[in-house]
């Protein structure tokens, strides 16, 4: 296929542009940033034209032996369920680079290079095939991201850093204890050994919690999400989105990858509380986000419900609520990326948030209303856009699990409909607010090309949902069947 | 005759020692004496090296070892001592410290630690301890001008003499019950005579490891460390941080896993409690502190309680553990202090690092990377060290442990990131910190190498530990 190692370049190759922009400084960091990111999208496009989608197999896998002494190999590949975030990762890199053209203008070395770093460690985690290199990935994801609130954030950005820095290093700390009893008991770190193998139920049983502890805090669930409001408040735009459009996905990415396959017999006993959380996540994070006043709280609040519909999609345990959730989260990072964008763009104009300070927009700003538009459309699963697909699927294997569950999440659309709405209806309607009078408010050519990609993929992957659909499919098949043989009969527990 | 070939490395050393006391008078510039250091220090170890294969594993009757245990602390010491002699140039000069003194001082401490890694008799462990501790003592107090550097000496010999009366205490009992000192004799007399559950050699194995747990500086033995560090000057605190800790450790682990074999469930007991009280103590006191050398101080509490982890197995795996922990460990603070070293004054208080990312982003930049390195974020030596030593004791079966030993991680988070969180994410205040002597950019960039390959290539150093 190719004869160069694909993952590996496409990985690192952020980072030696991080390393690059570091040592040439403040002036030519903008363009090598966007070349590094476009050279990543490019080299990492034979992994989407010859990617066989039939296979269950790890596919563009390299192995080479690295810590003897553990026994841990460094190990890439992808799957179906990993391709399409690697694209997604690649994508919103590209995006973050052009929407922080002009909004940084302190220390646009250290931003650039943080932001690429955190690039590597995203491709990387989900190129990863075992859990060290995972692990190693999830930690160094923190490093940047901290530091990217921390210094080009809002007003109480350092609290928010501080407390998204500590949420996430608790929970991971325990998953690096679950590790390490993986190691010391399977002696190998590689995910397909280990998902082969089969511990004791109460050895499950810890090891799901302490996983747990990580994934649910990146998710984040309900009631561990407190840091996120914070964080993608506080966050720059390119923060915002990175951390929407892909940290988030790294916790249910670890329950696809790690805590369904690996301990299959702890699920009996914590499906019912897991999927009460998420149903907890959809309407408590709904109500919450009706409630908010400041537009990117609001869009924050909304994440926690929609990856509420993720980990119900999840833990429904059946086709349809799989492939929905992985669609789901494909579809939670374009739009949230986009609506966090949009924000970002006006707020570089109003320096507000408050949403009391807008109003009119569709007056003053027009094409920036269209695209606001659009993604609000999107956002609330409007048929022929993307994010309906994903929630309807969702919602009919939560139907299939048990009707009150798919009861609740229909409520929970039916709030996110209203606050989107609502949102638009405060922001783009009515009479021109007084204070943007004086303003020129609408997007200049290099933002309307920053959304427009996104655009493309809502409208692609509404119209035709094979295209994320045809790569998870095999994939979630096997992982699904791998459960049901399940030595413990998981219907009979329920 | 050939088992002088085994003290080389000493013999260098204390030959550098005396040369610099024989011209003290005439030694003005700190340069001068740091550069003999280097140099004895390289020399040290190319010597030791050049006669290894001539010289036998075990030599004089059997109290000095100079197998590859010995060879690894060696290079340790020395690298110690190299980087520790690069820092302190500045140190000296500006508070007037007679740089003969200061380095012939320096050099017969870091003999000591040699002999300490060596020793295969618990009278020769007793020397090369006391040797190092007695110059340790000076060091701390030689800026005379000071209350604070006088206070510390004070409290730190005041401790330090009465841990070593315990050191000692623990020899006699031992001595008194197996009628030997060596430590394989020791082990063999427990063994044979069946007096391993001999309550007098019980009480003499605690003694021991009481006085060793305070070279290191662990929990309850820690509270001359805070003060000590502190008084001392920065160069001379990441000596004892570094050199005297790696040098109590290296003790330790022979004299546990060789001397008292039999009585591996009794020390690894102690060692469970001690480790887990250094980690959490360490941790949740280093919490409150503004001033940087105070906050390493508590800071290298809790990580003599993360090396103790690979010890409670008492397995070869976990020794190599604990030996890499201690290496790796000796470079993120020897960097770490560096960074405090080159901000000079500005460096010892947390408020001292405000904006330090806009005026001097390389020396920002490495300070982050020892800190990642203490904390034990990836891809950092020290998160190899730490994942090599939580693997050894889930090994023996502490889940607990290893649960509290990364709970506390995320406590030390806070502290260190603190200082992250203000050279970062504030602005500076008062004037910028001139460019760094070239000595010091020296040394830190070798910490850094370390931190760093010891992060990505974790088998790098481990592949060197030979266990006891």
């Amino acid at each position: 296929m190719t004869n160069y190692p694909i993952l590996t370049v496409t990985t690192f190759l952020p980072l030696v542009g991080a390393a690059v922009i570091l040592i040439l400084g403040d002036r030519l960091a903008r363009w090598i940033a966007l070349a590094a990111t476009l050279l990543t999208l490019a080299v990492s496009a034979p992994l989407y034209l010859h990617f066989d989608k039939t296979s269950t197999a790890l596919q563009f896998v390299e192995s080479v032996p690295w810590i003897r002494s553990w026994n841990i190999a460094y190990g890439m590949g992808v799957d179906g369920i990993s391709l399409p975030f690697i694209f997604l990762s690649a994508v919103l890199s590209v995006l973050c680079v052009s929407a922080s053209w002009t909004a940084v203008e302190t220390r646009v070395r250290d931003f650039y290079a943080a932001l690429l770093i955190s690039e590597t460690a995203m491709i990387g985690l989900f190129a990863s095939t075992n859990l060290f290199l995972f692990y190693i990935f999830w930690e160094l994801m923190i490093v940047p991201m901290f530091l990217l609130i921390g210094v080009w954030g809002g007003p109480s950005r350092v609290y928010a850093s501080v407390k998204f820095l500590l949420f996430t290093l608790a929970g991971s700390v325990l998953m690096l204890v679950g590790l390490i009893v993986l190691l010391y008991a399977g002696g190998t770190l590689d995910f397909q050994t280990l998902a082969g193998m089969r511990l004791s139920v109460s050895a499950q049983t810890w090891l799901f919690l302490a996983f747990l502890a990580a994934f649910a805090v990146k998710v984040p669930m309900f009631p561990v999400h407190t840091w996120l409001p914070d964080a993608h408040t506080e966050a720059p735009t390119a923060g915002s989105v990175i951390l929407a459009g892909i940290l988030l996905k790294m916790g249910a990415y670890g329950f696809l990858r790690i805590s369904l396959p690996m301990f299959p017999d702890a699920l009996p006993l914590f499906l019912t509380p897991m999927l009460a959380l998420s149903v907890a996540a959809i309407v408590y994070g709904a109500y919450v986000t009706l409630a908010q006043t400041d537009v990117k709280r609001l869009i924050a609040y909304s994440s926690v419900s929609h990856m509420g519909f993720v980990t119900l999609g999840i833990f429904s345990l059946n086709r349809s609520g799989i492939e929905g959730a992985i669609l789901q989260m494909v579809n939670h990072g374009i739009l949230t990326g986009a609506l966090f964008l949009c924000i970002g763009m006006i707020y570089e104009r109003t320096h507000t948030r408050e949403i009391a300070a807008y109003g009119g927009l569709f007056k003053a700003a027009p094409i920036f209303t269209t695209l606001l538009a659009f993604f609000c459309l999107a956002a609330i699963g409007f048929p022929g856009l993307n994010a309906f697909v994903g929630e309807f699927l969702i919602i009919s294997g939560a139907f299939t699990k048990w009707a009150g569950l798919g009861v609740m999440a229909v409520w929970g659309v039916v709030l996110g409909t209203t606050y989107i709405v609502w949102l638009y209806y405060r922001v783009a309607l009515g009479d021109v607010n007084p204070g943007l009078r004086e303003l020129r408010l609408d997007l200049n050519a290099r933002e309307v090309a920053t959304l427009l990609p996104l655009v493309v993929m809502a409208l692609v992957i509404g119209l035709y949902p094979e295209s994320v659909l045809g790569f998870i499919r095999a994939p979630v098949a096997q992982l699904l069947s791998a459960i049901a043989a399940s030595p413990t009969e998981l219907a009979g527990r329920m | 005759m050939t088992d002088v070939t085994l003290l080389v490395p000493e013999i260098v050393l204390v030959a550098m020692a005396l040369a610099l006391i024989l011209v003290a008078r005439r030694l003005e510039r700190a340069r001068t004496g740091a550069t003999s250091v280097v140099v004895a220090a390289i020399a040290a170890i190319g010597s030791g090296w050049a006669f290894s294969s001539a010289s036998p594993d075990v030599g004089f009757g059997g109290t000095l070892a100079g197998d590859g245990y010995a060879q690894f602390f060696d290079v340790l010491f020395a690298a110690t001592l190299a980087i520790t002699a690069l820092l302190s140039i500045r140190h000296v000069d500006e508070e007037r410290v007679r740089p003969g003194e200061f380095y012939a001082l320096l050099l017969l401490a870091a003999t000591g630690m040699l002999l300490a890694a060596s020793a295969m008799d618990l009278l020769i462990l007793y020397l090369g301890l006391e040797l190092m501790t007695l110059c340790s003592y000076v060091l701390v107090g030689i800026t005379r001008e000071k209350t604070a550097s006088i206070e510390g000496a004070v409290k730190y010999f005041l401790l330090g003499s009465f841990a070593s009366a315990l050191l000692l205490y623990g020899i006699g009992l031992t001595y008194g019950v197996t009628g030997a000192t060596g430590f394989a004799s020791i082990a063999s007399a427990a063994t044979e005579r069946g007096l391993a559950g001999n309550p007098l050699l019980l009480a003499g194995v605690v003694l021991v490891v009481a006085g060793l747990a305070f070279k290191i500086a662990a929990v309850p033995f820690h509270a001359w460390a805070p003060d000590a560090y502190q008084g001392a000057s920065a160069p001379v605190g990441a000596f004892l941080a570094a050199g005297s800790k790696a040098a109590g450790l290296a003790a330790l682990v022979r004299v546990c896993i060789v001397a008292f074999a039999p009585e591996h469930p009794l020390w690894s007991n102690l060692l469970v409690a001690l480790a887990a009280l250094s980690i959490v103590v360490g941790s949740l006191l280093a919490l409150s502190q503004s001033n940087m050398k105070r906050l390493l101080a508590y800071s290298s509490i809790s990580h003599a309680g993360y090396a103790l982890l690979g010890l409670i197995p008492g397995t070869p795996g976990g020794a190599s553990a604990t030996m890499t922990y201690a290496f790796v460990y000796a470079f993120m603070t020897l960097g770490a202090f560096g960074v405090v070293i080159a901000l000079g004054q500005r460096g010892e208080n947390l408020p001292g690092y405000h904006g330090l990312a806009k005026t001097n982003p390389g020396t920002a930049a490495l300070m982050f990377l020892f800190l990642l390195s203490l904390t034990g974020i990836p891809p950092t030596a020290g998160f190899a060290a730490k994942f090599a030593v939580i693997l050894s004791v889930v090994g023996a079966g502490h889940i607990g442990l290893a649960v509290l030993a990364v709970v506390s991680s995320v406590v030390s988070a806070y502290f260190y990131l603190r200082v992250a969180v203000y050279m970062y994410m504030t602005d500076p205040q008062g004037a910028a910190p001139g460019r760094l002597p070239s000595t010091v950019s020296v040394a830190l960039l070798l910490a850094a190498l370390v931190t760093i390959i010891g992060g990505v290539f974790p088998d790098t150093f481990a592949a060197w530990t030979v266990p006891p």
